[in-house]
């Protein structure tokens, strides 16, 4: 069984978590045009390696940051998203 | 008698002809080159070899020919899907497919078993009716089926009303078969090779040299290669191909996941999906159940099976065949499949010139491999995109012009 | 207006369950053998507390405007604190709170949060109801351990769940709230989770108790035994 250190809950299995996909920067919805918002919602870096994503613990609806290795399995840490960003920060600055 | 046959009686050692010519060596320029010898791949180099006479191609894969997805899937052929592109398409693959044994003389073992789609709810039923209609309207044999005739097709079937998600109808769709799955590989293979195409196995692509916006050749763990055009068609590494030519795609890499018991004796005919069970299920020619389901809930680059797949995909199997709870299982493996956010693969040019990509097949690529190779290798050749692949372009994200197929995947995903 | 009604409450009367007011609660005050659930209880019983108050808060202000309210929340997030008057204030994170109403007594603390919830707006705490939401059960006795190891991935044995933990894990592949509140020396677990599927859990709760020889209790056993431990 793989097990994912989460944050809040502890060393958990990792059917409890859902994968929200890579952290990028979430570009200005007004500002942005069409071909920004595309490659913001569809294209990834999807990189073989240490990558950098969100997930979420389902039963407490808690977000936060993994970095995983996609090539091993291996969970390499896991931390909470305001060591990313700042609380009232701007949407497109990470 | 014949001088020859004498010769060879005479002779110490008889080899067998090989099937597959012995790895040549490695020119310094081709015409083409083919990235990934899976099915896609060499399927392109056969049909650029006779339908275009193209045979200066060299296809390339980093491991051995058919060791990528195209020798991991479970080998269902279908054309049930729910846009018309998309119908359409998988249609004309249908076609292919049924010729193909006697084309490439080879038996590629093609069985037309029907493919029937579970409905356990009504948004599932309005799917299916949905589904039934497109497909009939562009002359792909669907219907709405009920319990009765269901019950008829497939013996064994749990069909009482006192389970968690009783059937309630299916999508029947007679055409659905399966094929031997490395017999293509080697099929295709074997007729490209014949015409000239030269296959190098365990040759990896590890870059790809760009000039002007347009390729000019590919690099090798066994040197660097000069071409005019270059195909991509290598599956789940698709990312990390495309990056070399530096544009990301519209691909997460998640692994597939699947499993065959010990042989029965035969009692399944069709192949039987359920998409809320997220399970499917046929029987092959050797007696065992080949079973498979969701792709795994996070991607990977690698080809690891998990418990948690077996325990997950076998309990909801046993809600539709209670009698199989005994049935020892034999296999399981994985492959890395290329999702698109639309279920729908990406053919077609690519940002860069005479790069092309056939990616983006995620768990549904095997059926379309005739189809595909023989459309991708026209528009090599030409230059110009069949009206076929229009639909399935790179640039469709763009464009906000997705094709959904969703709600035509085998299973929920 | 009729009294609010568990999500179990077709499935608990079927079984044999006396609905009632007792100690100021309506709720299943017994199967018809008070004493022999006594007794189950201190082996392996479960109750259906769902009747029972409880409400929750959530926001950067919530734990500042509880503890003003007289609710002392544990300083880390997966603990629970019983408070003075009986009830159970958990940490299900650094910002947010479930309060579980007092076993005995038609409950104050909940009924007073809830009421004057639109003033903790000020503070950004928010008030979520957990009434209608999610069912709550609380599985007794010796063997509780033993069988909620059946049903969860997470270790509940004492020295690795002592008094005071809280789990938010998967329950029997439901999402669930368990929060390790004793009554004296018998261990009593609370769960918690969608009230949509409390029929399933309740279900299979008592599938798995089935081996340890458990069975469902009423409120007047668990009273009875909670004034044993006074
Ligand atoms: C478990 C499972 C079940 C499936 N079931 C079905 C099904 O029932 N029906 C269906 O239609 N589809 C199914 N699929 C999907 C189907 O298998 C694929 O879409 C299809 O086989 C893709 O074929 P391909 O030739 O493009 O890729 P592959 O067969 O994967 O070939 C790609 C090749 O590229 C090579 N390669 C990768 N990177 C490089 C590099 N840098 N240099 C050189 N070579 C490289 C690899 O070694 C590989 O051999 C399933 C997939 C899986 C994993």
């Amino acid at each position: 069984m793989k097990i994912m250190p989460c944050p809040l809950n502890g060393p958990r299995p990792i059917q409890e978590f859902t994968c929200g996909g890579e952290v990028v920067a979430t570009p200005n919805p007004d500002r942005a045009d069409a071909e920004t918002w595309a490659d913001y919602l569809f294209l990834h870096h999807n990189a073989a390696g240490i990558v950098r994503e969100w997930w979420y613990h389902v039963p407490t609806s808690f977000w936060f940051i993994a970095d995983r290795n996609t090539v091993t399995d291996e969970i390499v840490r896991t931390f909470l998203p305001r060591e990313l960003f700042r609380p009232d920060a701007q949407r497109d600055q990470p | 008698m014949p001088l020859g046959l004498l010769k060879y009686g005479l002779r110490p050692r008889r080899p067998p002809d090989r099937f597959l010519p012995p790895r040549p060596e490695l020119k310094r320029a081709y015409d083409t080159v083919i990235i990934g010898g899976g099915g896609h791949g060499l399927a392109a180099a056969y049909y650029l070899a006779v339908d275009h006479g193209i045979t200066d191609v060299a296809v390339l894969d980093k491991g051995y020919l058919g060791g990528g997805n195209t020798g991991r899937n479970t080998a269902i052929v279908r054309a049930n899907y729910l846009t018309e592109d998309g119908v359409r398409f998988y249609a004309e693959s249908l076609d292919l497919w049924r010729g193909l044994s006697g084309e490439l003389d080879f038996n590629l073992q093609y069985s037309e078993r029907g493919h029937l789609t579970l409905a356990h709810a009504d948004s599932a039923i309005r799917t299916m009716r949905w589904r039934a209609e497109v497909n009939k309207h562009l002359g792909v044999d669907s219907e709405l089926i009920f319990p009765d005739e269901i019950a008829r097709l497939v013996p064994g079937l749990d069909l009482s009303s006192d389970v968690r998600h009783p059937v309630l109808a299916a999508l029947y769709h007679p055409p659905g078969a399966t094929a031997r799955h490395d017999a293509v590989v080697w099929a295709y293979a074997a007729r490209a090779a014949a015409r000239g195409v030269e296959l190098h196995s365990d040759t990896e692509v590890t870059g790809i040299e760009v000039e002007g916006g347009r390729v000019t050749g590919v690099e090798t763990s066994r040197g660097t290669i000069s071409c005019n055009r270059v195909l991509q068609a290598v599956a789940g590494q698709s990312s990390l191909v495309s990056g070399m030519a530096g544009f990301r795609l519209p691909i997460h890499t998640v692994p597939l996941q699947a499993c065959v018991s010990l042989p029965l004796k035969p009692w399944l005919d069709p192949i039987v999906v359920s998409g809320s069970l997220h399970v499917y299920i046929w029987q092959s020619a050797r007696g065992e159940v080949v079973i498979g389901g969701a792709t795994d809930p996070y991607g990977l680059y690698a080809n690891r099976s998990t418990l948690e797949f077996a325990e997950g995909t076998l309990l909801p199997v046993l809600e539709l065949f209670p009698f199989l709870a005994n049935v020892k299982m034999l296999r399981q493996w994985a492959g890395m499949c290329d999702m698109t956010p639309d279920f729908s693969p990406v053919m077609g040019v690519t940002p860069v010139e005479n790069l092309y990509i056939d990616a983006g097949w995620g768990t549904w690529g095997f059926k379309a491999t005739p189809v595909c190779g023989k459309r991708m290798a026209e528009l090599i050749a030409t230059g110009r995109t069949p009206d076929l692949l229009q639909p399935f372009r790179l640039s469709r994200f763009a464009e906000f012009e997705q094709v959904g197929e969703k709600g035509a995947a085998s299973v929920g995903h | 207006m009729t009294e609010p009604r568990s999500p179990i409450d077709d499935a608990v009367r079927a079984a044999g369950a006396v609905v009632g007011e007792h100690a100021g609660v309506t709720a299943v005050t017994d199967y018809g053998d008070p004493e022999a659930e006594i007794a189950a209880s201190r082996r392996l019983g479960l109750a259906d507390l769902s009747p029972l108050a409880r409400v929750g808060f959530r926001g950067p202000g919530a734990r500042e405007w509880l503890a003003a309210r007289g609710v002392e929340l544990p300083d880390e997030p997966n603990r629970a604190r019983v408070q003075p008057d009986g009830s159970i204030a958990i940490a299900r994170s650094w910002t947010e709170a479930l309060v579980l109403g007092a076993l005995r007594g038609a409950d104050s603390v909940c009924d007073r949060l809830e009421a004057g919830a639109a003033d903790g707006h000020r503070v950004r705490a928010y008030s979520l109801p957990r009434f209608d939401g999610m069912f709550w059960f609380a599985l007794t006795g010796a063997s509780a351990v033993d069988c909620l190891a059946k049903l969860c991935g997470v270790d509940m044995r004492e020295s690795a769940f002592p008094v005071g933990s809280v789990a938010q894990t998967s329950l029997a592949r439901l999402n669930a709230v368990i929060v390790r509140v004793d009554l004296g020396d018998m261990p009593v677990f609370h769960l918690l989770g969608d009230s949509a599927s409390a029929e399933y859990a309740w279900a299979s709760l008592l599938d798995a108790m089935q081996e340890f020889d458990g069975r469902p209790v009423g409120l007047r056993a668990l009273h009875a035994l909670a004034r044993e431990f006074e």
